[in-house]
């Protein structure tokens, strides 16, 4: 049985399109079951990984602001 | 004393610098893999219009009488022990170093990729693929066209969809446009990746027809039967593909290797463009990781900063771009963006497309004669500021 990998990208301070940049670097490398959080300061991040979840059927584990942060955690489950 | 700067590369970043350093302070010497200097946005007119001028020229012809020019790849840089060693294996040391090797292509990123530019090229790498991309349109008749983004990581941003503008007005102008399905694919959630821009250009895609394909992250592709297989299962089918290829770092060997990015991009600070670690060395240009746009005025503005930190004054990035955004039928808008600004909604019109025609008829002699062109190019990056120009287009 192959692992499941954590992959975090840190994309804080970085603008638009930046962090949908870092996250489909990382997706590229990632299989179904692992899970990569990302890290994100811009403020249109939040609908940009809402959309990217929508359309590409990965599950959005959890999303949430933090005082100086999004994070995003998303499970890799549509992966063909 | 005078200072021993090596560049490596010649290009707009590394050719600007070196004139720009003065002969009395330091000995500079230029290498480069290739003798020639490519002006790269030409490739855009080379395969969507047949653009015939020539597009390069020797690299020693543009330098200054005193800079030195080694025609020679770089194979190592050793950043402890200052020295580059070259491909005959002779070292050259220095007290600065500049990396501005650009960037290359690294079609197998994705697998199938380097058929597809074999069969219908592309225009972001050569002359030679640049003029494949002209052919493979001028032989088509009918049928789907597909242009876009294949990996994360690629030059200039606004020339993906310029290439769709300009096969559209082409396809017009021949009278099949009704017979072409043309088809753009990005995989970020707008065809452009920054809002002001994109609230500029996605009304003119619907206006002309052009599909495109949000979100859509390329995995492979068949070369036999003509499908582009996505992330997620779904596939398209092309009669012509024009991929935007993978864009990686020069392939050099660094000690220490952690200056690299896993796409061999070297990693900077992003005021300064010191690279990470060093003191004495800068990358400038489409080398750097640096989050900024892979443009020539990026170079450009990233060289002045990099002169000015040798010469021993204060200088620093403003993330400025500036970048003309060609739509076809002779109209255009600007990138215009810095560090603390987001891209402004520059509208359509004629001033863009004429910017980007006279820039191609004076980049020979600005690169040749900074010292001529600097002070237009500060009054004019000055009354261009974004913040000033927010209040207009923000
Ligand atoms: C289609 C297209 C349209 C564009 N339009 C625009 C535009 O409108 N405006 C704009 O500002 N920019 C535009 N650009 C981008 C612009 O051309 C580049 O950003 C710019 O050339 C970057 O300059 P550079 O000095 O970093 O690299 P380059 O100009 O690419 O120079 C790099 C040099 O390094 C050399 N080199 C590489 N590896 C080695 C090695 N191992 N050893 C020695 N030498 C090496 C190469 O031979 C080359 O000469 C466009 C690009 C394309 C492809």
């Amino acid at each position: 049985m192959s692992q499941s990998n954590k992959l975090l990208v840190d994309a804080r301070g970085l603008s638009c399109p930046g962090p949908i940049t870092e996250l489909v670097k990382a997706y590229r490398n990632a299989k179904n079951g692992d899970i990569i959080e990302v890290w994100a300061t811009d403020p249109g991040f939040e609908p940009d990984i809402k959309a990217w979840i929508s359309r590409t059927g990965n599950q959005l584990v959890e999303l949430r602001k933090e005082q100086d942060r999004i994070v995003a955690v998303i499970r890799v489950t549509a992966k063909k | 004393m005078v200072k021993k700067v090596v560049i490596l590369g010649g290009g707009t970043g590394g050719a600007l610098l070196a004139n720009k350093l003065p002969r009395d302070e330091f000995e500079v010497t230029i290498v480069d893999k290739q003798e020639y200097h490519h002006f790269l946005p030409a490739l855009l007119y080379i395969a969507f219009r047949g653009y015939r001028k020539p597009i390069k020229r020797g690299i020693k012809t543009l330098l200054k009488p005193w800079v030195n020019f080694i025609p020679s790849g770089a194979r190592a840089v050793n950043l402890y022990d200052r020295y580059v060693e070259l491909e005959n294996g002779k070292r050259l040391n220095y007290d600065y170093l500049v990396i501005a090797t650009g960037a290359t292509m690294d079609y197998s990123k994705v697998p199938g990729l380097d058929k597809v530019v074999e069969q219908f090229g592309n225009y972001h790498s050569t002359e030679e693929n640049a003029w494949k991309v002209w052919n493979s349109l001028n032989s088509m008749g009918s049928g789907t066209l597909v242009i876009g983004l294949t990996y994360e990581r690629y030059r200039c941003p606004p020339s993906p969809l310029e290439g769709v503008f300009l096969a559209e007005e082409y396809f017009r102008m021949r009278g099949i446009r009704d017979k072409v399905r043309i088809v753009y694919i990005t995989f970020y959630p707008k065809p452009y990746p920054a809002e002001g821009i994109n609230e500029i250009v996605e009304p003119l895609l619907k206006e002309r027809g052009i599909e495109y394909l949000t979100l859509f992250m390329v995995d492979h592709v068949d070369p036999e039967k003509r499908v582009i297989y996505f992330m997620e299962g779904e596939e398209i089918k092309y009669d012509v593909f024009i991929p935007i290829p993978p864009h990686a770092g020069a392939d050099i060997k660094y000690t220490p290797e952690d200056v690299l990015d896993s796409d061999r991009f070297v990693k900077a600070d992003k005021f300064t463009n010191r690279v990470q670690g060093f003191d004495d060395a800068f990358v400038i240009g489409d080398a750097s990781a640096l989050p900024v746009a892979k443009t020539g005025v990026t170079a450009h503005l990233q060289a002045d900063v990099v002169a000015k930190l040798l010469m021993g004054e204060t200088a620093a990035n403003t993330g400025r771009t500036h970048c003309p955004f060609d739509v076809g039928y002779g109209l255009g808008t600007f990138v215009i963006s810095d560090f603390r600004n987001p891209a402004l909604r520059f509208p359509v019109g004629k001033l863009p497309h004429l910017f980007k025609v006279a820039f191609m008829a004076s980049y020979w002699d600005m690169i040749l004669y900074p010292e001529l062109w600097d002070p237009i190019f500060n009054a004019y990056f000055s009354a261009t500021e974004p913040s000033k120009l927010r209040v207009f287009y923000g």
